[in-house]
C-alpha cells in the first residue's frame, strides 16, 4: 500500500513539503492536505496591499496545481484534534483522516494588543488574506493610519500604506523600533530615516484604550496625547496555532520540539516553520524561527524524510530584510548576542550601518542597512549571510574587517567561502525548479 | 553544463563585461546593473569579475515564495519578472550575494547567462571570463588569497 502523507497546513512549510514529496516519489504516495485557508503567501501580501500584483498572484497553489500533484484536499476545515497512538487526525467537522506520516504547519496568527476596543472594526491585522482585503477596503488616498506595535511586520507595509497616499504613525510600547530585528544604533538610524520621510514615530508610548470618535478611532495612551485614526493595524506579534494539540501528547516548548530530521517526539509526526522549535545552525540551540526561509526549508527537508531519504537539516539560520523607503535593513543570526565581540561601522550621512558579531573568527551574526541602490549594499547583504550560514573561519580577515565593517567582499573570496557553499544543498542533490501555479487567473 | 569559467590572472580591469552586461540585460550601459562586478585587489594593481555560479541549491530560487526563479535551458536560475513582486527574500537567502534589486523595475534580478550567449564572455578582451563546458568552482579565492596579502600584512602592522 502507497505510503498516505497528512499536510496539515498549506503555508509555505506544507507547500514545501508536497512539491518536495512529488519531486521524489513522482506521484506514488497518497497526499491529504488540510487547510483553513486557500494556499497563499503571507510574504507577497504587501504587494496586493499597494495594488502593485493582483489578487491572484497570491495564490502558491491552485485547485489544478493540487490535482496535477495528485493532492486530496480539504480546504477550509481546521484540524481539532490529534491521535498519535491511532495515526488519526480529527477536523473540526467530525471527519477523521488516517496517515502513515504526518506534518504539522499551522502557522500562527496575529495577536493584537490587550487594550479595550483591540477588537472593535476598524482596528485591523495584517497577517491573513482576509485581513489584508480589510485594510485594503479602510485604506483612502489622504487616511491617517496608525501602526501599532514596530516590528518587522510593520515594516514590511510601511511603504505600500505610504504608496497609497495614506499618512503613518507608528507608535510602539517598546523605547525604539524594530526591537527584534536590528540593535539600538541600527534602530536610531533607521527611525531617523523614517522622519526624514515624514513618517510620526512614538516610541516608549502604552497604548490604553482604543474608542470610536465620529466615524474615526481615537487611540488612548498612558503618557502622551490621543491621537485620531481613520484606520488602526495592529502588528503587535504573533503566537502559533499548537492549542489544538493539547493532550496529544507530542512535546511542546516554544514550539514543538523536533530532531535533527523535523520529527516531533512522536517520530511519524513532523512539524515545520512557526510551529517548529528546532536547531538554530549558528547557536544549536532549539528556537523557533518564524521566518518564511525556516518555513520554507522545515518543508523541504520533511517531505524529502516523508519520500523515503534520510535528510538531516543543518538548522536554521535566523534572518529578516525589510526596506523602508528605500533603505535596505537586514540582519542575521546572533545579531544580538550579548557578550559577543563585536564591529560596527557607522556613516549617518549615507545612512549605512554594519554589526558584524563574532565568535572567536567566525562570524555568528550581522546587521546591515544600507541605502537600497548602492549596489554593495545588496552584495554585501549576501555575502554576510554566507559567511554566517557557512561560519568559515576569517582568520586575518577579521582584522581587516575590525578596521574596515565595510569592506566584506575580500574577505569573503579570499576565506574560500565560494568553495565551502558549492557543495552544499539542503536535499542532497540540485534544487529543482518550482513548478508555477497553474490556472492562475489574472 | 556551460558555466562562467573565471581566469581572474588575465583580468585587466576594463570593465568592458559590466558594461556589456548591464547592456544586453536592460538596453542600458549602465555598470550600477550590471550582474558581473569588478573589484580591484592589492590597491588596484590587479582585478577580478565576481558573478553568480548558478549553484546547484539555487538559494535564490527555493527561497522566493511565489515561485518566482526557474531554471532555464542553459542551466541558469533566473527571474521571471512577471512573478517576482520584489520582495527581496532571494538576496538574503543567497549566500554568495549575486542577485540583486531593480529600484526602477521593482524585481529581482541576476545573472540568466544571456539565455546561452553570455555578453561578458564575448565582450572580455583577455578571455578572463570564458563560457565553457566545465564544473562551476571557486574561480577567485586562490588569486584573491594572493593579491591580498600584502593588505593584510599593512593592517597587521
Amino acid at each position: 500500500m502507497a505510503a498516505r502523507h497528512l499536510i496539515i497546513g498549506a503555508g509555505t512549510a506544507g507547500l514545501n513539503c508536497i512539491r518536495t514529496i512529488r519531486e521524489e516519489d513522482g506521484g506514488a504516495s497518497e497526499i491529504t492536505l488540510v487547510t483553513a485557508e486557500r494556499p497563499y503567501s503571507r510574504m507577497v501580501l504587501p504587494y496586493y496591499l499597494d495594488r502593485s500584483i493582483a489578487e491572484s498572484h497570491v495564490f502558491t497553489a491552485t485547485a489544478a496545481t493540487l490535482a496535477t500533484w495528485k493532492v486530496k484536499t480539504h480546504i477550509g476545515r481546521k484540524a481539532a484534534s490529534l491521535n498519535p497512538q491511532a495515526n488519526a487526525l480529527t477536523l473540526d467537522d467530525g471527519t477523521t483522516l488516517e496517515y502513515d506520516d504526518c506534518l504539522i504547519a499551522t502557522g500562527s496568527r496575529a495577536v493584537k494588543a490587550p487594550v479595550p476596543g483591540a477588537d472593535s472594526p476598524g482596528v485591523h491585522s495584517f497577517w491573513t488574506l482576509d485581513q489584508a482585503r480589510a485594510v485594503i477596503a479602510g485604506i483612502a488616498p489622504g487616511s491617517h493610519v496608525v501602526m501599532v506595535g514596530a516590528g518587522f511586520i510593520a515594516f514590511t507595509i510601511l511603504n505600500s500604506i505610504l504608496s497609497l497616499g495614506a499618512r503613518l504613525t507608528i507608535v510602539e510600547i517598546a523605547p525604539r523600533i524594530l526591537p527584534r530585528m536590528v540593535d539600538d544604533k541600527g534602530a536610531a538610524l533607521v527611525e531617523a530615516w523614517l522622519k526624514k520621510h515624514g513618517v510620526k514615530i512614538l516610541t516608549g508610548v502604552a497604548l490604553t484604550k482604543i474608542d470610536d470618535a465620529r466615524g474615526k478611532k481615537r487611540l488612548r495612551f498612558k503618557k502622551v496625547g490621543d491621537l485620531l485614526a481613520d484606520l488602526v493595524i495592529m502588528a503587535t506579534g504573533i503566537k502559533p496555532n499548537l492549542e489544538w494539540l493539547q493532550g496529544s501528547g507530542i512535546r511542546m516548548n516554544h514550539g514543538i520540539l523536533v530532531d535533527d530530521h523535523l520529527r516531533s517526539s512522536v517520530p511519524n509526526v513532523y512539524a515545520a516553520g512557526d510551529v517548529a522549535e528546532g536547531k538554530d545552525g549558528v547557536t544549536g540551540a532549539p528556537v523557533v524561527h518564524a521566518i518564511e526561509p525556516t518555513a520554507m526549508e522545515h518543508g523541504r527537508v520533511i517531505g524529502a524524510n516523508m519520500a523515503g531519504r534520510d535528510v538531516a537539516y543543518r538548522g536554521s539560520l535566523n534572518m529578516n530584510i525589510v526596506e523602508v523607503l528605500k533603505l535596505d535593513v537586514a540582519s542575521f543570526g546572533a545579531w544580538d548576542a550579548s557578550g559577543a565581540e563585536a564591529f560596527t561601522g557607522l556613516h549617518p550621512e549615507r545612512s549605512a550601518y554594519r554589526k558584524l558579531c563574532w565568535s572567536g573568527d567566525r562570524l555568528t551574526g550581522a546587521i546591515i542597512i544600507g541605502q537600497a541602490g548602492d549596489v554593495w549594499t545588496t552584495n554585501d547583504v549576501g555575502m554576510l549571510k554566507g559567511l554566517v550560514q557557512t561560519g568559515v573561519r576569517l582568520g586575518a580577515w577579521k582584522e581587516h574587517l575590525r578596521r574596515n565593517p565595510f569592506d566584506v567582499k575580500p574577505a569573503f573570496i579570499a576565506s574560500r567561502t565560494t568553495a565551502r557553499l558549492l557543495p552544499e544543498t539542503t536535499l542532497g542533490r540540485p534544487s529543482r525548479a518550482p513548478e508555477l501555479p497553474t490556472t492562475v487567473t489574472r | 553544463m556551460k558555466v562562467l569559467k573565471i581566469v581572474p590572472e588575465k583580468c585587466t580591469g576594463c570593465l568592458r563585461c559590466e558594461l556589456a552586461c548591464s547592456y544586453v540585460q536592460t538596453g542600458a550601459f549602465q555598470p550600477a546593473k550590471s550582474v558581473i562586478r569588478v573589484s580591484p585587489y592589492e590597491g588596484h594593481t590587479s582585478y577580478a569579475p565576481y558573478t553568480c555560479t548558478q549553484c546547484a541549491e539555487g538559494w535564490c530560487m527555493t527561497a522566493c515564495p511565489v515561485g518566482a526563479i526557474t531554471i532555464t535551458a542553459a542551466g541558469a536560475k533566473d527571474v521571471v519578472d512577471d512573478r517576482c513582486v520584489g520582495c527581496k527574500l532571494c538576496t538574503i537567502a543567497c549566500p554568495y550575494g549575486t542577485i540583486f534589486y531593480d529600484h526602477d523595475t521593482r524585481k529581482a534580478f541576476k545573472c540568466d547567462l544571456c539565455g546561452g550567449a553570455p555578453a561578458c564572455a564575448d565582450a572580455c578582451p583577455t578571455a578572463a571570463i570564458v563560457y565553457a563546458e566545465a564544473e562551476t568552482a571557486d574561480w577567485l579565492a586562490d588569486f584573491a588569497v594572493e593579491r591580498s596579502a600584502r593588505l593584510l600584512a599593512i593592517g597587521a602592522r
